[in-house]
């Protein structure tokens, strides 16, 4: 019986898609009468066969008798012009998946060796341009560097500025083995600057607790390393904070 | 008999200590001394030339960062590290003078953070004076001092009464050692050594036994004295008692300087509230002695 019935209210909806006729919406009919179940009796339908009708007062006694609450008017109202899905399907929004290259971890890019510096790559001679390119780069930021420029706005510049290529050199240290290194900035990473010394030797020198001095044409800065623990990428983004002294 | 003069130079930069001319000069032909005028153990750099050929740097924070010479930090500091020692060995730099560490320190003397300090200069030479420390010096503002002498009497002072053989004191037959340097202390500094009821000062009283002296010398020598006058000094006393004399004892007592950053044998010295650091010898009529030696709070313990 279930299955009869499931297909009769199948039957019972196609039926009425098929008609074709552009329903008029709205709960009455023109005439005042509310909106049925049934078509209006004058119009009798053409392909309608017994069997259909007999489904459809099946229905209606079937629904009135498990849903008792419900009155048959508001039945009526559910059943209209509605497809009584029987599955449930939820409408997943498809995301649209960004094709967004991960990038390598560390881990790999330590065994590309990307960012190594060879035993032949390491003379001093070889970054000299690149000092020299970085020494246009900061002239040009700063607007030209005349000798009554603004030490403060040099400074401003210089904190977002990109330090690989300038020639730094340790000035104080809470280890006194690292104080007097010298040499042109080859890589900056969060914790570190790797040197080139005029003896050809990279030096790995640790941010914290140290001051380093950058020179620019006569201007001096003094950078404290300990605040300055961050990519050279994400520093042009960071706001540093004014304070009086700092100790090391 | 002479105590040997002293030199004061003012403005004296560091570097000059460690050229080769003034270590084959200097150092190297008889005991050279050196100690920075003017500048608290605590709070200043301090600078000192030992007679072994070391030159030790006690440093602020700020500076040891700045020089970039290895050292360690001082013993006596807190929670949190102001003081650091910086031991150079004049001999072994002068031993290969082109290794890297005669490099660094003259690097860091001369370039990278040149310290100016007021020196006091004594030299204790063995042979014949070659050169002195005047002409050597004659660049910068040089004086030679002669160290001050001061002779006093007191008359119808309360002495105690000791024994050589008793260090710690008999009861009723002599006192201890200790109240030995006490009542030395009182005297020196002229307290009154009754303890009278209106006396405001102190409440010393002399240890008993004690006997009174008709009159007893005191003499003061101040000035940056060497270690080797200081035993001629010794020897004299004890000469004093090659004739019977009514005195049963003499005593030598020696201060070091409190702003020292050595104490006895590189040990480090602190100030604290006194910096004291001395000895003092007793001698006896018969030849025996007392040596006693006394540190303040942060010393190390004397040999």
């Amino acid at each position: 019986m279930p299955d009869t019935s499931a297909s009769c209210m199948y039957s019972l909806v196609s039926a009425s898609g098929l008609q074709g006729v552009a329903r008029p919406r709205g709960r009455t009919r023109e005439d005042g009468a509310p909106r049925g179940w049934g078509r209006p009796r004058t119009q009798a339908p053409e392909g309608r066969l017994p069997g259909a009708q007999q489904a459809e007062a099946f229905v209606r006694a079937f629904l009135k008798r498990s849903m008792p609450r419900m009155s048959q008017q508001a039945c009526e109202d559910q059943l209209q012009r509605k497809a009584v899905v029987l599955e449930y399907f939820t409408r997943r929004k498809r995301k649209e998946k960004r094709k967004r290259s991960k990038g390598l971890s560390a881990r790999q890019r330590r065994e590309l060796h990307l960012f190594d510096i060879t035993a032949e790559q390491q003379r001093y001679s070889l970054f000299l341009p690149l000092h020299e390119l970085w020494k246009q780069y900061i002239r040009d930021l700063c607007g030209g560097l005349k000798p009554d420029t603004q030490p403060q706005m040099i400074q401003a510049k210089l904190l977002k500025a990109d330090l690989h290529g300038a020639l730094i050199s340790v000035t104080k240290s809470k280890c006194p083995s690292y104080v007097g290194v010298t040499g042109i900035l080859l890589q900056e990473t969060k914790h570190l600057f790797k040197i080139i010394t005029k003896e050809d030797r990279l030096k790995v020198i640790p941010k914290l607790n140290c001051v380093f001095t950058v020179e620019i044409d006569g201007f001096i800065s003094y950078i404290y390393g300990s605040k300055f623990q961050l990519r050279s990428s994400e520093r042009s983004a960071k706001k540093f904070k004014a304070k009086g002294t700092v100790d090391l | 008999m002479e105590t040997g003069p002293y030199y004061f130079v003012k403005n004296l930069p560091l570097h000059e200590l460690i050229t080769q001319e003034f270590i084959n000069t200097f150092v190297k032909k008889g005991s050279c001394y050196a100690l920075t005028h003017n500048t608290n153990i605590d709070e200043d750099n301090t600078v000192a030339l030992l007679p072994n050929g070391k030159l030790i740097l006690s440093l602020d924070k700020d500076t040891y960062e700045e020089t970039g010479l290895q050292g360690r930090p001082s013993q006596y500091s807190g929670r949190k590290v102001m003081k650091f020692i910086v031991s150079i060995d004049l001999m072994d730099l002068s031993f290969n003078p082109n290794s890297k560490k005669c490099e660094r320190v003259s690097w860091s003397f001369k370039e990278k953070k040149p310290l100016k300090f007021d020196f006091l200069l004594a030299w204790h030479h063995t042979g014949a004076e070659e050169s002195t420390m005047m002409s050597y010096f004659s660049n910068y503002r040089i004086q030679e001092l002669q160290p001050k002498i001061a002779l006093s009497t007191v008359t119808e002072l309360q002495c105690p009464v000791l024994r050589s053989g008793a260090l710690r004191g008999e009861p009723e037959a002599a006192c201890s050692a200790p109240e030995l340097l006490d009542w030395l202390g009182a005297v020196f500094s002229r307290a009154d050594l009754t303890n009278e009821p209106h006396s405001f000062v102190s409440t010393y009283c002399c240890p008993q036994p004690s006997t009174v002296v008709a009159r007893a010398y005191l003499c003061t020598i101040t000035g940056f004295i060497l270690p080797e006058k200081i035993c001629l000094l010794l020897e004299q006393l004890c000469h004093y008692f090659d004739e019977p004399k009514l005195a049963p004892w003499v005593t030598l007592s020696v201060q070091g300087f409190a702003d020292s950053p050595v104490s006895w044998r590189e040990n480090e010295h602190g100030f604290r509230k006194g910096g004291e650091h001395l000895y003092n010898f007793v001698i006896f009529n018969n030849q025996d002695y007392w040596l006693q030696m006394a540190v303040g709070a942060n010393d190390d313990c004397p040999p």
